[in-house]
């Protein structure tokens, strides 16, 4: 990859818009290269700093219930509208889909990639609903740790970014894929983030997924497995995942 | 209360500039897209954002038309500056207040993109979709978005002495 070409795409890299073959072909350029190197953290750091320090100008109170007045059946309108419209082809649709997914069911099991997924979210969810988070309460990697080796087969490794803006919260123990787990609980603003670690030889396939408005990022790294999981945006959890990833190899 | 009328306000806020003419430029575009409702195709919030952009050009264009000059496209190409150093750091020493006053002081083409991916987070095919351009023309604004950004962070920052 020619160094203008790189320059052009450094910007879709770093909002996650490239191709994965693309994305490849950057990758190796920028290892190569410390001064891109250098750029694409500046980007980073760059839209790091708006997403942390530029207002968002929320509607105020009184001015969305006085909009809401002002549309008549705002709430009701839209629904009813679509539902004469679309549920002829809708319903077809539906049936079509049932039958692909009859269809899918018996010929294709799921992946055990995609079973793990679905359990990872699964638990993070639940963790959410629960309003339990952690079991351990602690910012610090050194509480937070050693209260984890005390009741896992391994021991796994605690990052403190607070300086990145990811601040740990805490831990707690999980069961997924058959085997019990570790679980760092981050925060970035109002999101929590999960961080499943357990050991695996196992390499995933798919670094990013996005289910159900949540996303996940994945990675294995010396022996240990990775899944963050949040409804965080996808570039900020991104960046969590290669500052864990960097942490993890020190 | 009415779907994304944060982000409808938030766009609206950071176009126009003050919160008194948002709410003046959401409250019309709203009303509009309700009487539309029927041209929905696909996701919402592109749509309903793009009749917000809409109504903002055209608000600008009675009540400022100076302001306009932002969305033109002929706005002249500064050379790349060779040396990209210390900006990072600016940008982490930067206060919250600067930063948001560097970027309300952007052209509004580029003003608007960098709001719609980092504060809205919207795939480039969404930007283009609310923006009415082709999705490279959205990458080339958001690099030079960034890229001004950037520049506008140094100089206040060499001013200041950071």
């Amino acid at each position: 990859m020619t160094r203008d070409e790189a320059q052009r795409l450094l910007h879709a890299y770093v909002d996650g818009e490239l191709d994965p073959a693309k994305a490849l072909e950057l990758e190796a350029h920028l290892a190569e290269n410390p001064a891109a190197r250098a750029a694409c953290e500046r980007l980073r750091g760059m839209s790091a700093a708006i997403r942390t320090k530029v207002d968002y100008h929320v509607a105020p109170a009184a001015f969305a219930e006085r909009l809401s007045a002002s549309v008549p059946g705002a709430q009701e309108r839209p629904r009813r509208l679509m539902l004469a419209r679309w549920l002829v082809p809708a319903a077809a649709l539906a049936g079509v889909a049932l039958l692909a997914w009859i269809a899918a069911a018996l010929l294709v099991r799921p992946g055990a990639d995609d079973r793990l997924a679905a359990e990872v979210l699964d638990a993070h969810v639940r963790a959410t609903l629960a309003g339990r988070p952690f079991d351990v309460a602690s910012a610090d990697q050194h509480t937070v740790k050693p209260w984890l080796s005390a009741r896992l087969p391994f021991s796994p490794p605690v990052a403190d970014l607070s300086a990145q803006g990811f601040e740990l919260s805490g831990g707690r123990l999980d069961y997924v894929g058959g085997q019990r787990v570790a679980v760092l609980a981050y925060k970035r603003r109002q999101h929590l983030i999960d961080v499943f670690v357990w050991p695996s030889a196992a390499r995933p396939a798919e670094p990013r997924l996005a289910r159900d408005g949540f996303n996940i990022e994945r990675f294995a790294r010396d022996g240990m497995e990775f899944w963050l999981v949040s409804d965080l945006n996808r570039n900020e959890l991104g960046d969590l995942a290669r500052l864990l990833e960097e942490h993890s190899a020190l | 209360m009415l779907p994304h009328l944060d982000a409808a306000y938030n766009l609206a806020r950071w176009i126009t500039r003050n919160d008194h003419d948002a709410q003046d430029v959401v409250q019309e575009a709203v009303l509009r897209a309700y009487r539309f409702l029927d041209g929905l195709r696909g996701e919402a919030k592109p749509w309903l954002l793009a009749i917000v952009r809409n109504s903002c050009l055209t608000w600008l264009q009675v009540n400022r038309p100076a302001d306009l000059a932002g969305f033109d496209d002929r706005i002249v190409e500064a050379p790349a500056p060779e040396d990209e150093g210390p900006e990072a750091q600016a940008m982490r020493a930067f206060d919250r207040r600067m930063l948001n006053e560097a970027i309300a002081a952007l052209p509004a083409q580029f003003r608007e993109v960098l709001v719609l991916r980092e504060l809205e987070d919207m795939s480039y095919k969404e930007i283009a979709r609310v923006a009415d351009v082709p999705i490279g023309t959205v990458m080339s604004r958001l690099a030079r978005a960034r890229r001004l950004l950037g520049e506008s962070v140094r100089a206040v920052s060499n001013a200041a002495g950071i």
